[in-house]
């Protein structure tokens, strides 16, 4: 179990940059750490679309509360 | 499930929430309602089609190929990596990302509409994709596979040869000629067989999917030069027959598309060649030429279809060299039946261009009678040494005939050879002159109808050579030639056309028969004459010509027997008959030989000729004269019998002074009794049991008028054959056909002893009586005549008696055989002609009798 862990913890930034590479050639405009956690979560059985929606949805909900807000809030959450 | 995560999520991507407790805890229940719901749970885990998807998203987003290409990549090693168990899943995450990052508003194709509609929907999206803002930065295009391959080969000095070169090539090779680069060669000395041949050099490099391709190209071409030089062949050759000459027609029109394919081809070459001149500065090839130029691929799928249609032709020119006429056609048809519709089509299509001189040639014997066949193409043959026979028939009889009828006897003399020789002819010429050729008969045709086809055309042709019929024949063709043109295509109309041919053929063919030459006629006086019908005329011949029968046949006198013929047939009923049947009918004698009497050689004949002869042919006059024989003896037995019956019935009166011999003469009438139940029994089963039954069955045919001439010529044959076999009691068992026949002509010649030696008895008994009668005279003193005691002893008394008795017994024990062998008789006719003879079972108590005893 724990050479398991140790495995995955060696190979997991492996993963993690292709997959990051990948999200950047579809451009998601996920950063690396948000697609770690996604992935954790997929990874936990998490449906990914449903992930991906929420994603959808949090984007839009942060982006309306930076048009509330000042315009600098617009810029950082939109270059995400 | 893991709300740090989310709440993580929530923090990267608002950092509002952080300060904002509410909004944090109002956007963790809103995601979690989200992560909830089922969108897409039910799609299947395809990782393939998934990174299918993923691909056309990059193209359509990024057309240069080359993210396509990374993704592949990238796929590929993830799919290496070990840690993630759900790569699938983390993949559809990313695609749905990215395709709902793009075009966010209508949802992604791959959603199902039942999704619940995100609650923040209303705010409208303000940034659908930062990448639109930004300018479409295409990679510059490096350099494709292809290219880098091409210039590795360059460099390594074994270029390909440029595909122009060769497609010029190929378009040389599809019309036989050999090309710069490719040639055929002949594979073996007779030039049928070629190879190709491939010049490369060092300069000239051909691979082999190219070489496959050409291969592929040139069947096309060396089929073309095999069908060219077929039909060149057969146009500068003499004799070649029409269907031959058809089957090249249609093969030239169809090499004429094909030329008219190749020059399409050519421009195209051109053009293309032209506009990729054009293009060569640019770095781009020009997407027109890429589009519509010739290519050796292109070719190939253009060419296909004339791949097969030359496949094809090629099949016909194979076939062409070893049958021709009929067989070809029928050759082609077996294509017919193809379950490619392309190659039933292209054959349907041959078949009708080349079955058009055989439907010409059909329809003039069907219609016409006439064989038009110069190249003995059709089913039907002529044979050449009958072809041209004609025979001069008298339709129109000349004077001599019709007034005198007494002529019909001497007819018959002249030239006995000539006519024996005619008569051979015609039904020689019916089954002879033309022949059915079944390997000829195209098979769409079928052979029932093939079989109607002949015969019909053989009847109008019979009707028209043989019967001088002409007009009609002529007016016939007219009638028909309105109707229209038999085809291939018209399978239907062309079986109605027969069935209405033949039906008109063979219902005019009986209609000359039997009404132009009266063969109803003929048949009835030959069962008159022949057969011994006309009763009254029967006896006055035998009453006539008995005397002079009995003579020896050397006494015999030919103009004698014609004049008793005449004499018999002007005190019958006879004289009534129509004068061209009588003078047909002659008497004469067979050949004969010492010994031999008069009624031995004597026979009736009725002449025929053409073309009735057709029917009544020789063989049937033999039977015909056959039969006569036999009858006449037996008329001869009954007239006999009959005066013998009258005097004995007469002499018991005269003898009454001899009462002595009464016992004797009672004996002698029982036995002649029993003769003439013999022979009544025998006529009346002759002429009432076969030969009316049979007259019957003819009739029946005649009156139906159905069938051909052959028909009728059969129904001829089977009725003679029926009076022969019945009439001659012709028995089962081989070689021993004729027991029965020598049995009943045995126990004749008894008869005919009997009656002389009755004669005999007879005589005696009347001078016996003359004697004592005389002798009475005497005692009462009258003298009536001289006294003549002369050497006539009982002993020849006794020696007449005896001879009398013994014929009487021999005749009662033949006629015991008779009746016995008729009983076990394979006719049932015969059979029943024994229960007669021995009605009541007379012959086996008689039998019975003599063994109880």
């Amino acid at each position: 179990m724990s050479l398991r862990e140790a495995d995955r913890i060696s190979s997991a930034q492996q993963t993690l940059d292709i997959l990051f590479e990948m999200s950047q050639l579809l451009n998601t405009q996920l950063d690396k750490e948000t697609l770690a956690t996604c992935v954790g979560m997929i990874e936990s059985g998490v449906n990914p679309e449903a992930l991906a929606a929420v994603i959808q949805e949090l984007r839009r909900e942060g982006a309306a509360l930076n048009a509330q807000a000042t315009a600098d809030g617009r810029e950082s959450g939109a270059g995400r | 499930m893991s709300t740090s995560s989310l709440e993580s999520l929530i923090y990267s991507l608002v950092p509002q929430a952080r300060l904002d407790q509410v909004l944090k805890k109002e956007l963790i229940t809103h995601c979690k309602d989200v992560l909830s719901s089922h969108i897409g749970q039910t799609r299947q885990k395809d990782i393939g089609h998934l990174s299918d998807l993923v691909k056309r998203q990059l193209a359509q987003t990024r057309p240069d190929g080359i993210s396509s290409l990374q993704f592949t990549n990238l796929l590929s090693r993830l799919l290496e990596q070990p840690v993630l168990s759900r790569k699938y899943d983390s993949l559809l995450f990313l695609h749905s990302l990215a395709s709902s990052t793009r075009n966010p508003s209508p949802a992604p194709s791959f959603l199902p509409s039942l999704a619940p509609p995100p609650p923040l929907t209303a705010r409208t999206p303000i940034n659908s994709s930062p990448a639109d803002g930004l300018p479409p930065t295409r990679l510059p295009r490096g350099k494709s596979k292809a290219e880098i391959l091409r210039d590795f080969r360059n460099r390594s000095g074994r270029p390909h040869l440029s595909e122009e070169l060769l497609l010029r090539d190929t378009l040389y090779l599809l019309q036989g000629i050999s090309g710069k680069y490719i040639r055929f060669s002949p594979a073996n000395d007779e030039g049928r067989d070629m190879s190709l041949v491939f010049t490369e050099d060092a300069g000239h490099f051909i691979p082999r999917p190219t070489k496959e391709l050409i291969y592929r190209l040139s069947e096309v071409g060396h089929l073309y030069t095999r069908v060219d030089r077929f039909v060149r062949d057969r146009e500068t050759l003499t004799g070649v027959g029409m269907i031959e000459q058809s089957l090249c027609h249609h093969l030239q029109s169809q090499l004429t598309d094909y030329y008219r394919l190749i020059a399409v081809f050519e421009s195209q070459l051109t053009l293309s060649s032209k506009s990729l001149d054009d293009t060569a500065s640019r770095a781009e090839p020009d997407i027109r030429a890429e589009e519509s130029g010739l290519t050796l691929k292109r070719l190939d799928v253009w060419v296909n279809e004339w791949r097969l249609r030359m496949r094809m032709m090629s099949v016909c020119v194979e076939a062409a060299r070893d049958t021709h006429g009929g067989a070809l056609v029928n050759l082609i048809h077996s294509y017919t039946e193809n379950g490619d519709p392309f190659v039933r089509k292209f054959t349907d299509q041959l078949l009708e261009e080349v079955s058009k001189p055989f439907f010409g040639t059909l329809q003039k014997w069907l219609f016409s009678g006439d064989l038009y066949d110069p190249y003995s193409e059709f089913f039907v043959s002529v044979d050449p040494g009958l072809a041209h026979l004609q025979y001069v028939h008298p339709s129109t009889p000349s004077a001599g005939f019709g007034t005198l009828s007494g002529d019909g006897g001497f007819a018959g003399l002249s030239g006995d050879q000539d006519e024996i020789l005619e008569r051979e002819s015609g039904l020689r010429l019916w089954e002879a002159k033309h022949q059915f050729r079944k390997e000829m008969l195209p098979t769409f045709v079928g052979e029932g109808f093939g079989r109607k086809i002949f015969s019909t055309g053989k009847s109008l042709n019979f009707i028209r050579y043989s019967c001088h019929d002409t007009d009609w024949v002529a007016t016939r063709e007219k009638l028909n030639n309105t109707d229209g043109t038999l085809q291939y295509s018209d399978i239907a109309g062309l079986e109605r056309s027969i069935d209405t041919a033949y039906r008109i053929a063979s219902q005019r063919l009986f209609d000359v028969f039997f009404e132009k030459f009266r063969l109803l006629d003929h048949f009835r006086a030959l069962k008159n004459y022949l057969l011994l019908g006309h009763g009254d005329f029967a006896d006055q011949l035998m009453e006539t010509l008995g005397p002079s029968l009995s003579r020896p046949a050397n006494t015999l006198y030919r103009h004698n027997l014609t004049a008793t013929l005449e004499t018999a047939i002007r005190s019958s009923n006879a004289q009534k008959d129509p004068p061209d049947v009588l003078r047909r009918l002659d008497a004469r004698m067979l050949e004969y030989t010492h010994g031999e009497i008069g009624w031995d050689v004597f026979t009736l004949e009725y002449k025929v000729d053409a073309p009735l002869d057709t029917v009544l042919d020789p063989d049937s006059m033999v039977k015909y004269l056959k039969l006569f024989n036999h009858l006449w003896k037996m008329k001869r037995i009954e007239s006999t019998l009959t005066r013998g019956w009258m005097r004995t019935g007469s002499g018991t009166k005269a003898f009454v002074h001899i009462p002595e011999l009464e016992p004797e003469w009672h004996r002698i009438r029982l036995y002649m009794a029993e003769m003439i139940h013999f022979i009544r029994q025998m006529e009346a089963y002759c002429q009432l049991e076969v030969i009316e039954c049979s007259w019957k069955a003819l009739m029946d045919f005649v009156h139906d008028k159905e069938g051909d001439l052959d028909a009728l010529i059969d129904t001829h044959r089977s009725y003679l054959d029926r009076m022969v076999k019945k009439i001659l009691l012709i028995g089962s068992r081989a070689g021993r056909e004729e027991n029965l026949l020598n049995q009943v002509r045995d126990a004749f010649s008894t008869i005919i002893q009997f009656h002389e030696s009755t004669d005999n008895l007879y005589n005696f008994c009347l001078t016996e009586s003359a004697r004592r009668d005389s002798e009475r005279d005497a005692r009462r003193g009258v003298f009536t005549g001289a006294e003549q005691r002369n050497g006539q002893t009982p002993e020849s008394l006794l020696r007449s008696l005896r001879q009398c008795m013994e014929h009487g017994a021999a005749f009662s024990e033949q006629t015991q055989a008779i009746v016995h062998s008729l009983q076990s008789h394979a006719d049932l006719d015969c059979r029943f002609l024994g229960i007669r003879l021995s009605f009541s079972d007379f012959y086996r108590s008689k039998k019975e009798h003599p063994q109880q005893r």
